[in-house]
């Protein structure tokens, strides 16, 4: 099976060969803290490197992206607004003015907003947030749908649906836009409502194409480890019935397979989702708040498909605290509907040995051996 | 006067009503200690509805927002009548850490405790802890860390506390990837899960008074 033929299968619960094998990526520390630890250093963590760590690693794919930006275009511009040595205070691409280590992946400290009331709010980002923006589709639409609809494609694809509530908490701070349902909450609509409709109008114009993509995927990071950042009452008002708008547009085309990015506890928003048509839970974190996607298959049955549940933490521990979290999963990957992987980025803590034995037993256990992709970084590996 | 209206106000994040009423009360001669007991009560009550979750971060940064709009009124009638937080806590993110919101989700609450909060912000040196811990002599000091690349610099900020001889000053510490076990190994007095918790182990850890 191809890549794009067992991401299907799996979310799907028809017959595969096997798991998919996938990772979510690492800390920007990551890569370069293993390149001390014997990882050549032609290998990088992104697909523009000599060798990937995809291909180092010998990883299936379960969302190549491409499709046309759905958030802000253009962007603001990013510069460097004050250098303090190891630090510097930039303005980002998304008009929020952060301090951040120089060198470092770790998210930033905000220090100012743009986004403050609805007069910002019209003159800053409103038209920023048009659908219609010519930009937003890239300058080789025709040749990329072209490749996006080749039938020997053999990636599964996934159309980018945005965010509605992730976006707003970043360009406005998560203690200025909480407060907005209770304060503004016509201006909290007019918002979640414009994003929404950004989204909309993107993926009319994409989906008509005739592209057959194999998921949607959004984005919301809009957990702590404690539960919502938004209360269940005004997600379900201000929010679902967008997520509804979005899911069954997707549904209109054939993309049956939505997505959710939202670290932290799910567990009082899961159901919401469900019911809105976001039917994919991604990465169900485990080690902040002992997440577990067997009890949510128990819960929610198969409507609920799942990406992740794997203790990313684990994989600094012990080799057998190591296989013991990868056979926690296997009922659930005989089950379907569940692609495991590490439940966030791995981090730079986490010795590159060890991860390579998790490689080899994620590829012996959840792969089973059959059809695995080459993994250069396992030929010298020895237990 | 009746005063559970001003901690409904509080409760409810209704920060017009809970400054009204609370001009109301001292208008009608109550006593500030009372007026006072009145928020922290209300505080309290979304603390605990916050644990059982019954309401979310917006509830309680509302609630501590009416709060905040009542005490602007309150506060120099507290001065004139001598009334002052017992107990002062200290707070920051560890070094190397940027993250602030569930560290200023504590310094909120504590505030509504009526603790004095003294917030060194983020990315704090352990020596700026023990510089401030020797200037505003806290009961407690709260330390933050969301990643687990900074977590030993909540040990390496304790070692160095202990080591200034602040051996009495109850540390408590936070953040996503912290667990108790955690807190033990490295010498804290108290892990707090989250920062309606962090009140009750604060009041726990300095005694009876502070309730």
């Amino acid at each position: 099976m191809t890549d794009r033929e067992r991401f299907d299968a799996t979310m799907h619960y028809r017959p595969v060969d096997r798991c998919p094998i996938c990772d979510f990526g690492f800390w920007d520390e990551t890569v370069p803290e293993w390149h001390k630890q014997g990882l050549p250093t032609k290998v990088e963590w992104n697909s523009r490197a000599e060798v990937s760590t995809d291909t180092w690693f010998g990883m299936d794919c379960y969302c190549a992206g491409g499709t046309p930006n759905v958030d802000l275009q253009p962007g603001f511009e990013w510069y460097v607004i004050e250098d303090l040595g190891d630090h510097e205070i930039v303005q980002q691409g998304d008009g929020v003015r952060v301090l951040r280590k120089k060198w470092l992946g770790s998210i930033p400290h905000h220090v100012s907003h743009l986004l403050t009331d609805r007069d910002s709010w019209r003159e800053h980002y409103l038209p920023k947030l048009n659908p219609d923006t010519p930009e937003r589709y890239r300058g080789d639409w025709d040749a990329a749908v072209a490749e996006w609809k080749n039938p020997n494609r053999d990636v599964p694809m996934t159309v980018s649906c945005g965010s509605l509530f992730g976006r707003l908490r970043d360009w406005m701070g998560l203690e200025n836009i909480a407060v907005v349902p209770y304060d503004d909450p016509d201006w909290f609509e007019e918002m979640v409502t414009t994003l929404a409709d950004c989204v909309i109008g993107t993926l009319h114009r994409t989906l008509e194409t005739g592209v057959k993509f194999e998921s949607g995927s959004m984005w919301e990071d809009m957990c702590y480890s404690g539960g919502p950042l938004l209360g269940p009452e005004h997600f379900k008002r201000f929010l679902v019935p967008h997520y509804r708008r979005i899911t069954d547009l997707l549904r209109k085309y054939g993309v049956d397979i939505v997505w959710i990015d939202c670290d932290g506890k799910i567990d009082a928003l899961l159901p919401l989702w469900l019911d809105a048509g976001v039917n994919c839970m991604f990465p169900i974190e485990v080690g902040t708040w002992h997440a577990d996607p067997i009890k949510y298959r128990k819960e929610y049955g198969k409507d609920l498909r799942l990406i992740g549940g794997f203790d990313k933490h684990i994989l600094q521990g012990a080799r057998s605290e190591i296989l013991a979290e990868i056979e926690r999963l296997v009922p659930l990957v005989e089950d379907g509907g569940f692609i495991p992987l590490p439940d966030h980025r791995v981090p730079p803590d986490v010795p590159y040995e060890s991860y390579l034995y998790y490689l080899h037993e994620a590829r012996r256990v959840w792969g089973q051996g059959i059809n695995l992709k080459p993994s250069p970084a396992l030929e010298n590996f020895s237990q | 006067m009746d005063l559970s209206q001003l901690t409904d106000a509080i409760k409810s994040g209704n920060r017009k009503a809970a400054a009204l009423l609370t001009q109301e009360a001292i208008d009608a001669k109550i006593e500030p200690r009372a007026i006072l007991d009145s928020l922290i009560v209300g505080m309290d009550d979304i603390g605990a509805r916050f644990q059982r979750n019954e309401v979310f971060v917006p509830e309680m940064l509302i609630a501590a927002r009416a709060m905040k709009e009542s005490m602007i009124i309150l506060e120099p009638l507290l001065i004139a009548a001598g009334i002052r937080p017992e107990y002062t806590a200290l707070i920051g993110t560890v070094q190397g850490d940027l993250h602030d919101i569930g560290k200023n989700l504590v310094s909120m609450m504590w505030k509504g405790a009526n603790f004095n909060v003294v917030d060194l912000g983020t990315n704090v040196p352990p020596e700026k802890f023990v510089e401030a811990a020797k200037e505003h002599n806290p009961q407690i000091i709260g330390l933050s860390a969301l990643l687990t690349t900074t977590m030993p610099s909540m040990k390496t900020t304790i070692e160095q506390l202990r080591a200034a001889g602040l051996t009495s000053t109850k540390i408590i510490i936070g953040g996503a990837p912290i667990t108790q076990e955690f807190a033990n190994q490295i010498g804290a007095d108290a892990f707090a899960p989250d920062a309606a918790s962090a009140v009750e182990v604060a009041r726990y850890l300095v005694g009876p008074k502070a309730a």
